[in-house]
């Protein structure tokens, strides 16, 4: 590769980076707010008298980002592993009392 | 529990399966074929009682798995597992038609020692790297291994020759720093049972390396695995290494038989450690004939430039010549299996 290309390409490359890094902050804007209202979810099961716990809505979820993953071209399995994992963390908040 | 879908069964099908499954909170495992498809549920199967799986559009049969291991179980997956180690700078593959010899020393010693090596085992045909960095040794006054130094002389050996390298993991705070150096984490013998490390090994993106315990059993081999796997980490390759028996003319007992076992009770790629099991360089080379006719799907072998001034393990050493000679008989061996050699496509030193 000729120096002019590769330099071009070093500085494409740090281009990609930085969004990348600008993308993984909004995933962790979004993820914060997901939790809040997760939190919130909690609450408001606690006051109708609900379980925390509701693998039916869970399940639903799951599917519904798996879906989407799926029209989006994503890999489903490794979206599905995430969404889990999202999950997941989601339920530890709402379970988590004030 | 596994769910056999008919053949051409639609991924809404599927999702349907999995929805109905993961509504009552078990979880779900996905292995696809070209023909067939498996569902396998992970969780309390009684939870599944109520849900009419049979009746379930796309499903074709539904088998209980009494296994107490699920993931790592033969039924789980449609087809074997091949787990691909490495990257840019070269591969090995364990678990497919080609059979990969992992070689390097005991422990790591010096750059020079452990270059020199490298390069040795490479030209020889391996087409992977050992080397310790933490030792588990019986005597805390034993050589415990150079730690962190050991693994980023690895990573720079890795460079210099493009074999990947793998490395053991004693210790949950171990585990992100091994994992930034090597290509695959290896579970000790010693610590075939530490659930803590298995769980949090889990959580990493490097194949794992699970040797067997010296008195575990091949069922307790497998739940080993299964931890690692029910953590998220698919990737995982067995490795018999020699049971502790009343013999005391070896080191150890190589189970070949455990070989076969575990092929037909997993799904899961499985190597052998002719030098722990002999614990003498004399008998690796047969050692490691008979695991490769027993179906080993690699090797996994000690190499030192002088086994005579090696810091450990210097008795089941082979030195160069002998590992050399090995490697040309090998390929007899393999192919006799209906197997060969692993040939390492990476581009050759850049050093």
């Amino acid at each position: 590769m000729s120096d002019p290309a590769k330099a071009e390409a070093l500085t494409q490359l740090a281009q990609c980076r930085d969004e990348i890094e600008r993308i993984d902050n909004q995933i962790v804007t979004l993820l914060s707010q997901r939790l809040a209202l997760g939190k919130r979810t909690g609450e408001l099961k606690r006051a109708a008298g609900l379980p925390i716990l509701d693998p039916t809505r869970e399940a639903a979820v799951i599917r519904r980002v798996t879906e989407r993953a799926r029209d989006a071209g994503l890999p489903s399995e490794a979206a599905r592993e995430v969404f889990w994992q999202i999950v997941g963390m989601s339920r530890r908040a709402q379970e988590a009392k004030e | 529990m596994i769910i056999i879908t008919r053949p051409h069964v639609t991924d809404a099908e599927i999702d349907h399966i999995r929805e109905r499954i993961e509504a009552v909170g078990m979880r779900t495992h996905l292995s696809r074929g070209e023909v067939r498809t498996i569902i396998g549920c992970i969780g309390d199967e009684s939870l599944l009682a109520e849900v009419p799986l049979r009746s379930l559009p796309g499903v074709e049969s539904v088998t209980p798995v009494l296994k107490p291991y699920k993931l790592a179980s033969r039924e789980f997956a449609v087809d074997r597992t091949i787990v691909r180690v490495g990257g840019r700078d070269g591969q090995a593959t364990f678990g497919g038609r080609s059979i990969a010899v992992i070689a390097g020393p005991c422990s790591v010693e010096s750059r020079e020692m452990l270059l020199d090596t490298a390069h040795f085992v490479r030209d020889a045909g391996a087409t992977m790297l050992r080397g310790g960095a933490f030792k588990p040794r019986t005597s805390p006054y034993a050589f415990q291994g150079l730690g962190a130094k050991a693994l980023e002389l690895l990573a720079e050996t890795r460079a210099a020759t493009g074999l990947p390298v793998v490395t053991e993991v004693m210790d949950t705070r171990q585990v992100d720093l091994v994992a930034e150096h090597a290509d695959m984490l290896q579970v000790g013998a010693r610590n075939m049972q530490n659930f803590a490390l298995l769980a949090e090994l889990g959580h990493v993106q490097r194949p794992i390396l699970l040797k067997r315990g010296l008195s575990a059993t091949i069922k307790e081999l497998l739940m080993a695995a299964e931890y690692i796997m029910a953590n998220g980490n698919h990737d995982v390759v067995l490795c018999e290494r020699g049971i502790r028996t009343y013999e005391t003319a070896t080191r150890n007992t190589l189970d070949i038989a455990a070989i076969p076992v575990l092929k037909r009770e997993s799904h899961l790629p499985v190597i052998v450690d002719p030098s722990h099991a002999g614990g003498d360089a004399d008998l690796v080379a047969p050692l490691a004939f008979a695991a490769i006719a027993a179906g080993a799907d690699g090797l996994i072998v000690e190499v030192h430039p002088n086994p005579e001034c090696a810091l450990s393990d210097g008795d089941q050493s082979l030195a160069p010549p002998a590992f050399t000679q090995m490697m040309a008989q090998l390929g007899a061996f393999a192919r006799a299996a209906g197997r060969e050699l692993e040939v390492t496509g990476a581009p050759r030193a850049v050093a």
